[in-house]
Parts: structure tokens; sequence; C-alpha cells
């Protein structure tokens, strides 16, 4: 029973890292630059929850459009300041661009929300679902389907539509994708604000159990290298899959041990996988590593 | 006579200090297929690279049906009708063939259909491979996959860039072929070729490319039968190169 119930919140929390790292991985393939502010788009994505649910007093399910929209504003912005205007120099240039915005907008956060713990209203209600024996609780079980939902939603754009294709085209070669007619540096803003968008998801997601705190994205922004870094650098599926991996080992190490073990344990697995097998364990080759 | 559909004058392009062209001016007609001649690095990748937008120019301008579209970027020059297909044939590696050609059409569904359609007409090989990944496709069929997808942006002059490059001389005669068709359909063509013999064979008229210059222009039937200038400008021995 309660081992169930551990994998049950294992799942809730790694569906909610799954989009973080699938916005991160998008970013990634799009333009070869890690967004290292990917943890802190999560934590305004909690703060745009929080902010929005005094003004609209409905479950926090209701409000994710809001947020999701908000959200891609903020990922096109994020594009304007940390991106396009960094084109012609080297990839590290970016790096150290998003890691400032991720500054600023936890300086920000700060300023407007303070330090302490914030929660959001929970996504439909709170309390415990019983079925037969077992005990959920209603928060994971939401937050299950919900990132399940987005990321099924996600998975249809980017296989199924022409939008999709275009965004692929562009992340697996943009100049040629501009010889066949394809706006890249659309393509581009649009991979920012689909990634940001997913990223405030995630945190609207764990805003209710988790609490939200300015500096809560930079522990995030490490489990989404992680989990992309399990999953092979620039596969969808396998940064879905190392996230789950990364939750399930959290929450089972963290209820035996610790979770300062559970820490350790993951930043020692990121170093073997590293050293071992750099190209992940799903995806397929890694086309550049960042 | 009627304006040509791609016209370039007074082209030059520099990489750094070193001119890659000067002085290129190069026109094609409509039904037209021309061959552009010249050994390694005598300039024509840079010449197709700079009419599409992907290298600079120093100096000329470039007309697409009359218009100049020397300051657009290559997005814009492919929607006014430029198709391209680079050396190394560049398919989106790890997207399936129907999306590598989807990719490219701006139509809707029912024009996607109908354009793939029309190409896999063109290249049957491709057509038993739609849901396969790119990189999984031999030489051959990536190549005809690289110009099936440049012909879905339903381009008024395509440009060829070494399409039987590293192909065998019976896929490339069969590939050649094939661009004849393309043009004979109403897409006019500019190919940069090695395969000398072969290229003027399917082409109308040549310019030969020399150290980023154009040395030498006329219909290709005369360069066909003049050994001398095959000699002098194209290094080609005609009973090697055939």
């Amino acid at each position: 029973m309660i081992a169930f119930q551990l994998l049950i919140n294992a799942l809730a929390l790694g569906a909610a890292y799954a989009l973080v790292a699938l916005g991160f991985v998008l970013i990634l393939n799009a333009t070869g630059a890690v967004n290292f502010a990917q943890g802190d788009l999560v934590m305004a994505g909690g703060y745009v929850a929080i902010a929005l649910a005094p003004l609209l007093p409905v479950p926090a399910l209701l409000l994710l459009p809001l947020v999701l929209l908000v959200m891609a504003v903020l990922g096109l912005l994020l594009s304007a300041l940390a991106y396009f205007p960094l084109l012609a120099r080297p990839p590290s240039a970016v790096f150290i661009s998003t890691i400032a915005v991720g500054i600023v907008l936890q300086n920000g956060a700060n300023a407007i929300f303070g330090a302490a713990p914030r929660a959001a209203p929970p996504l439909l209600g709170a309390g415990d679902l019983a079925l037969g024996g077992i005990v959920l609780s209603r928060q994971s079980v939401a937050i299950i389907a919900v990132a399940s939902l987005l990321v099924l939603v996600q998975h249809l754009i980017i296989s199924r539509t022409q939008f999709g294709r275009a965004l692929r085209a562009t992340a697996q070669d943009r100049e040629m994708a501009r010889a066949i007619g394809i706006g890249a540096n659309a393509m581009i803003a649009a991979s920012f604000a689909l990634g940001a968008a997913l990223a405030g998801a995630a945190g609207l997601l764990l805003a209710n159990q988790f609490f939200v705190t300015p500096t809560a994205g930079s522990d995030l922004v490490v489990k989404a290298y992680i989990a992309v870094a399990i999953g092979g650098w620039g596969s969808l599926w396998g940064a879905v899959a190392g996230a789950l991996l990364i939750a399930v080992f959290e929450v089972g190490v963290s209820s035996v041990l610790s979770y300062t073990a559970a820490a350790a344990g993951l930043y020692a697995a990121l170093l073997a996988i590293l050293v071992i097998r750099p190209q992940g364990f799903f995806g397929e080759a890694a086309q550049r590593r960042a | 006579m009627t304006a040509p559909l791609l016209a370039v004058a007074g082209l030059g392009v520099a990489y750094g200090e070193i001119a890659a062209l000067r002085d290129v001016s190069l026109t094609v007609g409509p039904g037209e297929a021309v061959a552009l001649l010249g050994a390694n690095g005598s300039g024509k990748s840079s010449l197709l690279r700079a009419v599409m937008g992907l290298v600079p120019i120093a100096a000329g301008s470039i007309a697409v049906a009359g218009r100049e579209i020397a300051a657009l970027p290559p997005e814009r020059r492919a929607r006014l009708g430029l198709g391209y297909a680079p050396e190394g044939r560049r398919v989106f590696a790890g997207m399936s063939v129907d999306d590598n050609l989807d990719v490219a059409c701006r139509g809707g569904a029912a024009e996607r259909r109908r354009r793939r359609t029309s190409v896999l007409a063109l290249f049957p090989q491709l057509a038993e491979h739609g849901s396969r990944r790119a990189w999984q496709l031999s030489g051959g069929q990536q190549q005809m996959l690289a110009i099936g997808r440049a012909l879905m942006t339903a381009p008024s002059v395509l440009l060829l860039d070494e399409p039987s490059l590293g192909l065998s001389p019976l896929l490339t005669a069969q590939l050649l072929a094939r661009i004849r068709t393309i043009c004979d359909g109403g897409t006019a063509i500019l190919l940069a070729e090695q395969n000398v013999v072969q290229a003027l064979a399917i082409c109308d008229r040549a310019y030969v490319l020399q150290t980023g210059r154009v040395v030498a222009a006329g219909p290709a039937r005369d360069f066909a039968q003049d050994p001398t200038l095959r000699r002098v400008f194209l290094g080609a021995d005609p009973a090697r190169s055939g």
C-alpha cells in the first residue's frame, strides 16, 4: 500500500519534471543552447498561478490555459532578450544570458512576492481519493493526468502538424529549413514559447504540494539537465523517461534514507552517465552536446 | 524574348580576403535547363548558395522573374520560387521521408498531398519508404528526397548542387534523366555538375566557371561537340568522363 502511494507521488513529481525537461529539450533542439532559465520559468509559472488565484477564485486547473498563455509570452520575451541578440556569438554567450535572465526572474519574484514559500490552489480540490483500500492524494492524481495530457498534446503538435514538422526541420538544419521557405527565427521563437509554457505548467502543478520560493528553480533546472542527459540529448521521449526515473529514484531514496541522500545519489548518477554513456540511454545518437 | 526567371548580374562573393566569385552574370529562362560547369573550387556551390541567400554577396544583383531579391532572407527567396537541393543532400535525417517532403509545402493539406503524389510519381523509389527515417535511405534515395523536397515548394527555378555526387554511373544517368523530366514539366533548372558530358546532354545551355569567373557560355550542344573547349575549360578528357 505504502509502496503504491509512494509510486503515485513519484509519478506525479516525475510528470511535472517531465514537462520541465520537455521544454528544456525543445529549446535545446531549436537553438543548440542550454536554457539555464528553464527552472526559473517553472518558478515564474508557479507565481503566475499564485498571482492569478485571488483574481479568479476557481480551481487551479482552470487557471492552466492562462498560465500557459502568460508563460508563452514570457518565453517569447526570453528569446528576444537572451537569444536573438546573441545569434552571432558562440553558444556559451546564450548559456550566460539565460543564467542572467534566471537571476532577474528570481529577484523579480523576490521583490514582488517575497522570499517566504507560497502555495497555489490545488488543481481540483484538496483531500484524498479512496479507491478500494488505497488512499491517493487528489492533487497527485490530477498532476499525473494534466501532465500526461500536456505531454500528449505536445507530442501530437510536434509529430503530426505542419507547425511541428517545421519546428523539427529547423532544429535539425536551420539553414536548410530556411532554404525551403521556413521562417526559422519564428520557429525558434515558437520553441521558446512552447518550452516556457511547459515549464509554467509544471510550475502550476508543483505550486500546491511543493510550494514556490524565488529560488526554487535552480534545483529544477539541474533535474531537467539530468533527465535530458539520461534520456539522450535531443530526444523528447528520452527526456520524459529520464524525468520519471529521477522522480522514482528521488522519492524512493528519500523514503528510505533522506532527501539529501537522494540528491547526492542523483548528482553521482549524472556524473557516472556523463562519463560512461554521454549519449544517454534512450534517444538516437546525440547531434550536439551542450 | 521573355524576361529570364533568374537573372544574376555582376555577382561577387568573398570569404574574408578571398574572392570566391567575381563579376558573375548568368540567366535562366523559362523552361530552360542550364548547366553550371567547372572544376572543384571554381565557385559553383558559392554561386548557388549566394542565389539562395545562404552566403552574403559583396556585389551584384539577383532577380527572380524581374524582382530584385538580393536583400531578402533565404526563406523569402524560397517562397518567391527558388528551389534548392544542396550539395551533400542535407535531408532532415531524423524525420520520415513523408515529413521531409511535407514540411517544404506551404499550402494546405490537400495541396501537400497533391504535390507529394507528383513527387512520388517522379521518384517511385521513395514511395515505398514514406515512413522511414531519411538517414536510413541509400545515397541515391536521399538525393531524390532532397530534390523532391525542393519540388514540394513548387519552385519556378530549381537550383541543384552536384546531385550526382557519390552516385554510381547508372544512378547518375537515371537521376539526370529525371532532372530533364522536371525541366520538361515546366520547372527551370540551374544544375551545378562535375559530370560534364552527362550534364551537357540534358541541358540547353551551359556556363563554365573558373576560379570564380564565367570563362565560357553558350549552347550545351556547342560544348558537347567541341573537345577543345572541354579540355581547356573543364579539364575533362572526353574518353574518360562519359
